[in-house]
């Protein structure tokens, strides 16, 4: 009896209960969310749109933007492949060490992105445990683009990771068990039977580690050396510039990544969205 | 039809991320599409310098070497370029970034880099001036209309006055000031043996917040922290002559002139580039740099430059490092000893 009616609350009778807790969630997240988003645009277009624009127009701003777009793309696609392969191997293969491996590779979401930049330099940089054995070659991964990828690699591998693993141990065994059946081999059934199912995953985990490649602050600051024209990310030359106290160069780049992860977000929701949908 | 119609929305649902992806993408690479119209890559310069050289550096002399450079040879030059606390500086150059020539706010950092094994001994001494580019004086930064009623260094050991220091960690600038402080101290009292710890401890208890460069700390005062900045003057002078300084600048009756220096780190350039980073350090002792200089705030090593810039203030009894027996001793004496064994230890930090 209590249960039907906890299941199906009368609907007019929540609409006025409801206006005070929502009313109270909009008042907190007004100064919390929207107010601080709201005052980088703002800024970024008090002085019209041409100031707006030339202050994007600068070679460093046009640098960074192309910098961090260009290791955003990288990252997602290295990821993408790396992190469908340990989300294969995790699902698929039954081994020991399986759970702490599987702990391993979800580290980087825990750890601070400073503390990845930090062990990075302490292992690749010129007076880093491996960077020492590298600089007779004269190869120096870190303070270079390179360097930057490797550090926005660690940062979101987990991304990647964690949309495919849930879908490949939640499909059907039976396609792939049929597959074998047939005679394909392991390969044959990965690329025939699961690849075209985890299509939707592959699309989100990449957007997701794309988004979050585009604002990596932490890790980057610290190996990329900061370096304008070469090294220098966009969140960097935001921070750079709002230090000098440039205001309205940091705020024009700003406005620009906040529009670009609106834009992402907008494409997950409507991905996912229609997943769901379509499966009701 | 109205079948047709929603088979059309949905295709365009999956194009449209597809299609913004493929757009970002292209703009991301374009400017490494091997064009044909490409001309030859420009030579290139990796200078690091301390924060507050930033604009100068970038607006004025930079593009004056390029076009000297461009009108002797023809080849185009670019340079590559990071503006951080002096400290920050001297610790990547330690790390290992590529910079060719840094630009340091006091021999200190110089020093350090020496230690390291990043450049020979004293190797900045052999360029011109003992490697002193530039110089400017420590000054208070107050607010419009001084309301403290602010004229020197012992007014901001009231107990209602707030101050914003870089800090010393980090920040060449920070140590000027300490350097500054204790000095005045010293010179206002000669016959008081602990009149410059008294002044800095004074100073150090009003300290409300410290940021990493001097640039830094005056973004935060200029965001409305504290009544007074202890900075270079070359920052005040700087914002001044574009009509945006929101702030007054006092001159101490007695201060230290911070001297930059300039270090070659030889190891980072190429044999193919080395006449061209020799000629831009000379570039940067010339004439038309040191003007350059003068007119962004700095006060130039050549004296009879700087009556270029009216903007000068005066200052009674000015005095450089080498009146207190170089950095060494000072860092020795009066930063590590003074501020940072006494003051923080009195004041609980």
């Amino acid at each position: 009896m209590t249960t039907t009616t906890l299941a199906t609350p009368a609907a007019p009778r929540r609409r006025p209960a409801a206006l005070v807790p929502v009313g109270m969630l909009v008042l907190v997240l007004l100064p919390l969310l929207l107010l601080p988003l709201a005052a980088v645009f703002v800024f970024a277009f008090r002085g019209g749109l041409t100031a707006f624009l030339s202050a994007l127009n600068t070679q460093d701003a046009r640098f960074a933007l192309r910098f961090s777009l260009l290791i955003a793309f990288a990252t997602a696609i290295v990821n993408a492949v790396l992190g469908t392969f340990a989300a294969y191997v995790l699902s698929k293969y039954r081994f020991p060490g399986e759970r702490p491996l599987g702990i391993v590779v979800n580290l980087p979401v825990a750890i601070p992105t400073v503390v990845v930049g930090t062990s990075l330099l302490l292992l690749w940089g010129p007076i880093g445990l491996l960077g020492r054995l590298l600089e007779p070659t004269g190869f120096q991964p870190m303070f270079t683009p390179f360097g930057v990828l490797l550090a926005h690699l660690f940062v979101t591998f987990p991304y990647m990771l964690g949309t495919i693993k849930p879908l490949l141990d939640e499909l059907e065994t039976t396609y792939e068990e049929a597959a074998y059946t047939i005679g394909a081999n392991r390969w044959q059934t990965f690329r025939h039977i699961l690849l075209p199912a985890l299509r939707g995953g592959l699309f989100t985990g990449a957007l997701l580690t794309f988004a979050h490649s585009l604002g990596e602050f932490g890790a980057t600051v610290l190996v990329s050396g900061n370096l304008r024209l070469r090294t220098q990310t966009a969140p960097l030359y935001i921070f750079a510039q709002f230090e000098a106290g440039n205001l309205a160069a940091a705020n024009a780049v700003a406005a620009v990544l906040a529009l670009l992860s609106f834009v992402i977000f907008f494409f997950l929701l409507r991905y996912t969205g229609r997943r769901t949908e379509g499966r009701l | 039809m109205h079948l047709q119609r929603h088979l059309l929305a949905r295709r365009l649902q999956t194009l449209l991320p597809a299609l913004v992806l493929s757009l970002l993408g292209f703009y991301a690479v374009w400017p490494w599409l091997p064009l044909p119209a490409s001309a030859a890559p420009p030579r290139t310069i990796v200078f690091y310098g301390f924060s507050i050289l930033g604009e100068v550096m970038n607006q004025s002399v930079f593009p004056a070497f390029q076009q000297e450079w461009q009108a002797r040879t023809g080849e185009r030059v670019e340079f590559i370029s990071s503006f951080g606390g002096s400290g920050t500086v001297t610790n990547q150059v330690i790390m290992g970034v590529p910079a060719e020539l840094a630009l340091l706010s006091l021999e200190l950092d110089a020093q350090r880099l020496s230690d390291n094994g990043v450049v020979p001994a004293q190797s900045w001494r052999r360029l011109p001036q003992g490697g002193i580019v530039n110089r400017t004086p420590f000054v208070i930064l107050v607010r419009p209309g001084n309301p403290k009623g602010i004229r020197d260094f012992t007014d901001l050991t009231r107990p209602d006055v707030k101050v914003i220091h870089p800090d010393p960690l980090t920040s060449g600038g920070a140590n000027w000031a300490i350097v500054a402080e204790y000095g005045a101290g010293m010179r206002g009292q000669p016959g008081n043996p602990s009149a410059g710890y008294d002044l800095l401890l004074g100073v150090w208890r009003n300290v409300v917040a410290q940021a990493a460069s001097a640039r830094a700390a005056r973004t935060q005062f200029d965001n409305g922290f504290g009544d007074a900045l202890i900075t270079y003057e070359q920052e005040a002078l700087y914002d001044q002559a574009r009509g945006k300084l929101r702030a007054e600048v006092v001159y101490p009756h007695s201060t230290v002139l911070s001297e930059h220096t300039l270090v070659v780190v030889e190891r980072n350039i190429p044999a193919r580039d080395r006449d061209l980073v020799d000629a831009f350090v000379a570039f940067l002792w010339s004439e038309s740099a040191q003007r350059l200089f003068v007119q962004g705030g700095f006060r130039s090593v050549d004296d009879k430059l700087n009556a270029g810039n009216p903007a000068f203030g005066v200052i009674a009894d000015p005095f450089r490092i080498d009146d207190l027996g170089g950095w060494a001793k000072a860092k020795r004496e009066i930063v590590d000893a003074v501020w940072k064994s006494k003051v923080l230890k009195e004041l609980g930090r």
